[in-house]
């Protein structure tokens, strides 16, 4: 397809500390098997995207070494590929990035020499899958300058702070954007992507670069909602936004509802790639008891496990429950321990017979490598 | 220099058609039958291979080759895409001369000595791609090295029983081969040829040249060539190798071999010595409230909503509600729909089943293994009362 995608890795970072402590927001584990980024970076190569750029900030060891050369992504190409760009200097811009337009200035470059005609801008918060071909036919029928990739939902104020809310006219021209407002009630909440002609967003840039603007969403969303042509593409199903440890647990959980997994995993608009590790399939004992949960491969499950997301390569010891909870690849539980509305971190380990209870609003975190 | 000398060149033999697996190997060539929840048989081999260090990979394939060439594709799945050697396929092919099929182990190797030659090899190690177990190689060539033999056999310690179905070998304190029987009705030992060969190169050229000009013979390693060798007078060692291995060229030992999966005291795939196989892009595994899963490893992809008991789930399986399997094998992408229920069975890949059918028949009656063929579709039986 004739377009650029850049990915941003961690513009929110700031809102989850636990989990991006010491990782990017796109390298968070989701799901059993996969990272955040692996849902935008599969929404891209499914639209038939072949050249990509990552931007990403700080703490991008294990993004990295998720990503490595793109091959798992089918990205690894003659042409195109996958590149990412750490923070680096360039010419009077040292230190890191202060926002979407000041990282894009510093990949002006790779922008200006790419021949793509369209340029596609995402971030990693968001999961959900999307055909940016229809996006991008409906960019031209609008004729936009800004087409943003919108959804029709229900929010409230305790999740509402990290979202960018639009008003549109019956055309789908955007009247009115709020950045992060602190509101309630069914809006128009983006989605974290837009859509533009590549030669539109340098100038986008070139205009940041002479007025000192840094930050996309407040510098050209919201202050120039009136002289550009900014239009909304409404999607319509599956969708998570992930801004904070809560709703990290919450749309983790929810995954085992609803039929969300055959939403978000079964798509027509293809797999969800990612890194792929050899690990062997999942082994359950005599004893093992295992309802209403995600087990990915690797894993020996010898208790019971209710409710939860199990990930890569985890152990379960006997007579151990854990209901509700998250446990991230290379987990090891000990034997008679129980666990409610846990979420350990990656390497984590819980030895035997401990008790660990969280709540379903408030779920209690093991940061990795930690011993229980 | 040439950069492309390699010490060791592998060949695998995969052209055997494993006829004794029925319905399983219509459409494929045995390598690539379907093992243990997400591999094929022929990863066990290349793993071990890439886990040893080596790197020059030529797969002899002749019967139902599809499959298994997709499956290898460019060797990325197990780090054999190589700038220098890598995994090279070997088809039989038309030459100036007589163009002829593989006729025996030995012919298709002598067919392909161009290819081993390119390499200038030292040793060649001749492995067969239907056997599950784990094994390091290199150290078999060094105790190859260590003995200056110009040929060394791996053996395994059979039952008395069983071996008379295998390549019998007597050898001395040292470990040299006094002599050789294929299969034979009254063994001399137990130590039964794994089908395992580390050859010097010029020795082994010199050979496959002489059994080629013999019009009496069957062109077969176990059954020519070995015991030519012996017979001149060379210097033949047996490796003796501990652990686990299982030939899997019958229903019944296909079975046996996923079961050994099972539990703690069989076969362990875990561990830093890794199986490589190719992957499906599949979500995790996903077991329904009402599902119950016992004894069994379940692979990528599977959504149980029904109870297995004893099994092998392969990726990408649907066990509808209520839908029972016990004691059985089924492989990719089957469907099993509610309420029925299949005992003691290897279900291949594709299958569609139910809903309400029964397959197979309890272990306990030693009624033998029910196979249900690719890609069938049952969904109407008699149900068996």
């Amino acid at each position: 397809m004739n377009a650029l995608g850049i990915i941003f890795s961690d513009m929110q970072d700031w809102s989850m500390t636990e989990l991006a402590s010491h990782r990017s927001v796109g390298a968070i584990p989701f799901g059993g098997r996969y990272r955040l980024i692996d849902f935008p970076l599969s929404n891209m190569v499914n639209s038939g995207i072949n050249k990509l750029c990552i931007i990403t900030r700080s703490n991008y060891r294990s993004l990295m070494e998720h990503v490595g050369s793109g091959k798992d992504w089918d990205l690894s190409r003659k042409k195109g590929g996958i590149l990412i760009f750490p923070p680096y200097a360039v010419g009077e811009n040292h230190g890191l990035f202060q926002g979407r337009l000041d990282a894009l200035k510093r990949v002006l470059d790779y922008i200006s020499s790419s021949k793509e005609k369209y340029v596609i801008l995402s971030d990693c918060d968001i999961i959900y899958n999307i055909n940016y071909k229809d996006v991008i036919k409906y960019h031209e029928e609008k004729n936009s300058d800004i087409t943003a990739v919108y959804i029709n939902t229900n929010i409230n104020n305790n999740n509402s702070t990290h979202k960018i809310i639009y008003s549109f006219d019956d055309d789908k021209r955007a009247c009115d954007i709020l950045v992060y407002p602190v509101t309630n009630g069914v809006h128009d909440v983006g989605l974290n992507t837009w859509v533009m002609n590549k030669d539109f967003l340098e100038s986008l840039i070139h205009d940041a670069i002479a007025r000192n603007y840094k930050d996309f969403s407040y510098d050209v969303l919201a202050r120039k909602v009136h002289s550009l042509r900014i239009y909304g593409y409404e999607y319509q199903g599956y969708y998570a936004h992930i801004d904070s440890l809560q709703s990290y647990y919450e749309n983790s959980i929810g995954l085992l509802k609803n039929d969300n997994l055959s939403k978000l995993f079964y798509s027509k608009i293809g797999p969800i790639y990612t890194k792929t590790k050899d690990s062997t399939p999942t082994k359950y004992c005599n004893d093992s008891n295992v309802k209403n949960s995600l087990i990915a491969s690797g894993c020996t499950i010898e208790g019971t496990v209710e409710n939860s997301i199990i990930f890569r390569n985890v152990k379960i010891g006997k007579n151990t429950v854990v209901k509700n909870s998250i446990i991230m690849q290379h987990g090891i539980i000990g034997e008679n321990a129980q666990l409610n509305s846990i979420i350990t971190d990656t390497y984590a380990q819980v030895t035997n017979d401990r008790v660990l209870l969280g709540y379903s609003n408030c779920p209690f975190f093991i940061k990795k490598n930690s011993i229980v | 220099m040439k950069l492309t000398k390699k010490e060791c060149v592998v060949m695998l033999l995969a052209g055997g058609q494993g006829s004794r697996l029925g319905d399983l190997t219509k459409k494929i060539a045995k390598p690539s039958v379907p093992f243990g929840g997400k591999y094929r048989i022929i990863d066990f081999t290349l793993s071990n291979c890439v886990n040893s260090g080596l790197d020059t990979i030529g797969v002899l394939t002749q019967y139902q080759p599809l499959v298994l060439n997709s499956y290898i594709g460019d060797g990325k799945s197990w780090d054999l895409d190589r700038m220098y050697g890598g995994i090279q396929i070997l088809p039989p092919y038309q030459g100036m001369g007589d163009s002829e099929w593989y006729s025996g182990t030995a012919n298709a190797i002598f067919q392909n000595m161009d290819y081993i030659d390119q390499y200038a090899p030292e040793y060649v190690l001749v492995l067969s791609g239907d056997h599950i177990y784990k094994m390091d190689y290199s150290l078999m060539i060094k105790f190859h090295k260590e003995k200056d033999a110009d040929c060394t056999i791996s053996v395994i310690d059979v039952p008395l029983k069983e071996a008379s179905r295998f390549g019998i070998l007597n050898a001395d304190s040292e470990g040299k081969i006094i002599d050789f029987e294929e299969k034979p009705k009254k063994p001399r030992s137990t130590k039964a040829s794994m089908g395992i060969y580390v050859f010097n190169w010029q020795k082994l050229k010199k050979y496959l040249s002489l059994d080629d000009n013999n019009p009496n013979s069957s062109k077969d390693f176990g059954k020519d060539v070995i015991p030519l060798m012996l017979s001149s007078n060379e210097k033949l060692y047996s490796y003796e190798f501990k652990g686990y291995w299982k030939d899997v060229g019958t229903i019944d030992s296909l079975w046996e071999a996923n079961m050994d999966l099972l539990g703690c005291n069989g076969f362990d795939l875990s561990g830093d010595w890794v199986i490589y196989s190719r992957h499906t892009e599949m979500p995790p595994q996903y077991l329904s409230e009402n599902s119950k899963v016992r004894n069994s490893i379940v692979s990528e992809g599977a959504v149980i909503y029904g109870t297995v008991e004893n099994s092998i789930i392969f990726s990408g399986v649907k066990i509808g509600e209520n839908a029972v399997i016990r004691d059985s094998v089924i492989m990719a992408d089957v469907e099993i729909k509610e309420n029925s229920i299949i005992n003691n069975s290897i279900i291949d890949e594709m299958v569609v089943i139910g809903p309400k059918l029964k397959i197979g028949t309890p272990k306990d009656l030693n009624l033998g293994i029910t196979v249900i063929p690719r890609e069938s579709i049952i969904n109407s039986m008699k149900e068996e009362e």
